[in-house]
């Protein structure tokens, strides 16, 4: 790093209202940089690997924490904590997948800054991507993870389209597991999201993962009631117990009747650009018993189609064992 | 305003990384502007009148011919809107379609180019030097194709070979259903490769737009029926063109 490195200049704005933020947003659009808990932000900053022109601090803007109870459901704030979200009583009573998923974020110190919304929109970790090489995702015309000689281990099994990244999230498949809402404001007014639609695959748009907008702002997550109190598993897969992204995790949301599966939703996370829904699994185990005979029966349909990198095909058993672990009695 | 995307490679080295989209915007309007400017030329300029459709049906075009381009055109409008609406923003997933419409225009122009060169009269489309004065000479009229026409063909042949060849290059740097990609050009080539296919995407979006606007133009509306029914009136060839130069069929 040469010797005059410093920090970059940086206009900051600390709004305290969402309707002040989404007008900054709007403002200045691809210029602008929207900070959370910076868990994300600080890397890339630190890494010179983006400079945006101005940043837009969150943190004063109190709408944007907090989980509240509401009709159908509850809602949280963007800005509330990983930690909060992990220790809530009414998440982890009713909808302790996202609380489970949660605790598995990243490290104590990390959970304790970074906000769900963060993590939700946080960037891949691509590490060629996030050197600054000019790849697919960064607006170039190649993709360094994706050669024969290439670092992918981590990268996608599924859904590849010239970018191999994939989402780091953790909560990301527990909210999309839950059916949550993702909320969205901008100048313009405000849209709801369904979580499945929130991110974004980079046959779509390879330069982003999720399908917010440069002057969007992600306020809240609502979860509806559907899923409360339904039988819940969430097993993350990384080198390394605490402070490591997921090499495969999953979530599974089922609810059980007279030991009988009547329904489930089953995602698996590190293994493609979004959380990946299993249909084909959901599907099989509707109307058969949550056992290890049904986990060995439907294991198999959760990585058809999976088209592995040459340091990635690990991923397919492991797939198939967090499967059967998931359906285990 | 740039016309190429500069960027720094694995190496550190700056390298072309394509066309600057902003040219899109340019070339909108320089196409609208083009052609505003010759509506109101026509308008000023005393119009020709229209020849009858009536009477004797003459052959312009084979029912082959006009497949050829209107699955030329499909194509064509095809890659892009597939190319060019992700650019301004409007995602979805594009890739599949644009590589599977490429194929089509490629295969199009192959059999186009084989049978022009041994079943046809491709000399018939090549501009010859008496055809430069026919523009300022009211008395000499065209063969089959005008000038014009004959042009017009002549750019979008050149656009669409050099936007055919630089997708079938990066085509090759994708994953197919028949390989994967091989990863072996560089940075730089890959660079000269998406910026030649941009500024040739960019000037085939301008000469569409002309090649659209003349063909619902109403002295020239007669040959685009001809490209949907095949055929003009004696009257019509008679008016545009040089019966001397151009026998067809009835």
């Amino acid at each position: 790093m040469p010797a005059y490195d410093v920090m970059p200049d940086i206009e900051l704005f600390q709004p305290v209202s969402v309707e002040d933020a989404a007008e900054l947003a709007g403002r200045l659009g691809e210029k602008g940089w929207l900070l959370a808990g910076g868990q994300d932000t600080f890397g890339w900053l630190k890494d010179r690997a983006k400079s945006p022109e101005a940043m837009i601090d969150l943190k004063g803007i109190d709408a944007l924490k907090g989980i509240r109870e509401t009709a159908d459901g509850i809602e949280i704030g963007a800005f509330t904590t990983i930690t909060e979200i992990a220790e809530n009583p009414i998440i982890k009573t009713r909808f302790n997948l996202l609380a489970s998923a949660a605790a598995h974020v990243a490290s104590p110190q990390i959970r304790n800054m970074g906000t769900l919304g963060g993590n939700l929109c946080q960037d891949t970790r691509c590490w060629y991507y996030r050197r600054g090489l000019s790849c697919y995702r960064a607006g170039g015309n190649t993709c360094y993870a994706s050669g024969p000689e290439s670092m992918n281990r981590e990268h996608a099994v599924f859904g590849a389209s010239r970018c191999v990244a994939v989402s780091p999230s953790d909560t990301a498949p527990a909210l999309v597991a839950l059916e949550a809402t993702m909320i969205a404001t901008s100048a313009n007014g405000s849209r709801e999201i369904r979580a499945e639609d929130f991110f974004v695959g980079p046959a779509v748009d390879i330069v982003n993962m999720t399908t917010l907008q440069a002057d969007e702002i992600l306020v809240s997550v609502r979860i509806p009631n559907t899923w409360a109190n339904a039988e819940f598993y969430f097993e993350k897969v990384a080198d390394r117990n605490v402070w490591d992204f997921a090499l495969v995790s999953i979530a599974t949301a089922m609810k059980i009747e007279g030991g009988v599966i009547r329904d489930a939703r089953i995602l698996c996370g590190g293994v493609e650009c979004v959380p990946r829904r299993l249909t084909a699994v959901e599907n099989r185990v509707v109307g058969r018993p949550k056992n290890d005979a049904t986990g060995d029966a439907v294991a198999a349909l959760a990585t058809v189609g999976a088209e592995p990198l040459h340091q990635n095909q690990f991923k397919i058993p492991l797939m198939e064992n967090l499967v059967r672990r998931a359906l285990r009695a | 305003m740039d016309i190429a995307k500069v960027r720094e490679d694995v190496w550190g080295r700056e390298v072309i990384a394509g066309v600057s989209w902003d040219l899109l915007w340019l070339v909108v309007v320089a196409a609208f502007v083009v052609i505003i400017a010759h509506i109101v030329i026509m308008l000023v300029l005393k119009a020709k009148a229209k020849a009858s459709d009536a009477g004797k049906r003459l052959e312009r075009h084979t029912p082959f011919d006009r497949w050829f381009h209107w699955v030329t055109a499909a194509s064509v409008f095809v890659l892009l809107v597939t190319g060019v609406f992700p650019i301004i923003g409007i995602n979805f997933s594009w890739l599949t379609i644009h590589w599977i419409a490429g194929i089509v225009l490629t295969l199009a122009i192959v059999v186009h180019i084989v049978r022009a060169c041994f079943w046809q009269d491709a000399m018939s489309m090549w501009i010859a030097p008496s055809d430069l004065s026919e523009p300022f000479d009211d008395a000499q009229k065209p063969g089959k194709y005008s000038l014009a026409q004959k042009t017009m063909h002549l750019v979008m042949s050149v656009l669409v070979l050099v936007v055919i060849a630089t997708g079938i290059a990066l085509f090759l740097q994708i994953d197919t259903p028949w390989w994967e990609r091989s990863n072996a050009m560089t940075e730089a080539t890959l660079g000269w490769m998406f910026l030649l296919h941009g500024l040739s995407t960019l000037a085939l979006i301008g000469v569409t737009a002309l090649h659209m606007y003349f063909a619902v133009r109403p002295e020239k509306l007669f040959y685009t029926r001809s490209m949907f029914k095949g055929w003009i009136s004696e009257h019509e060839l008679s008016a545009n063109h040089d019966p001397a130069r151009w026998k067809p069929s009835e």
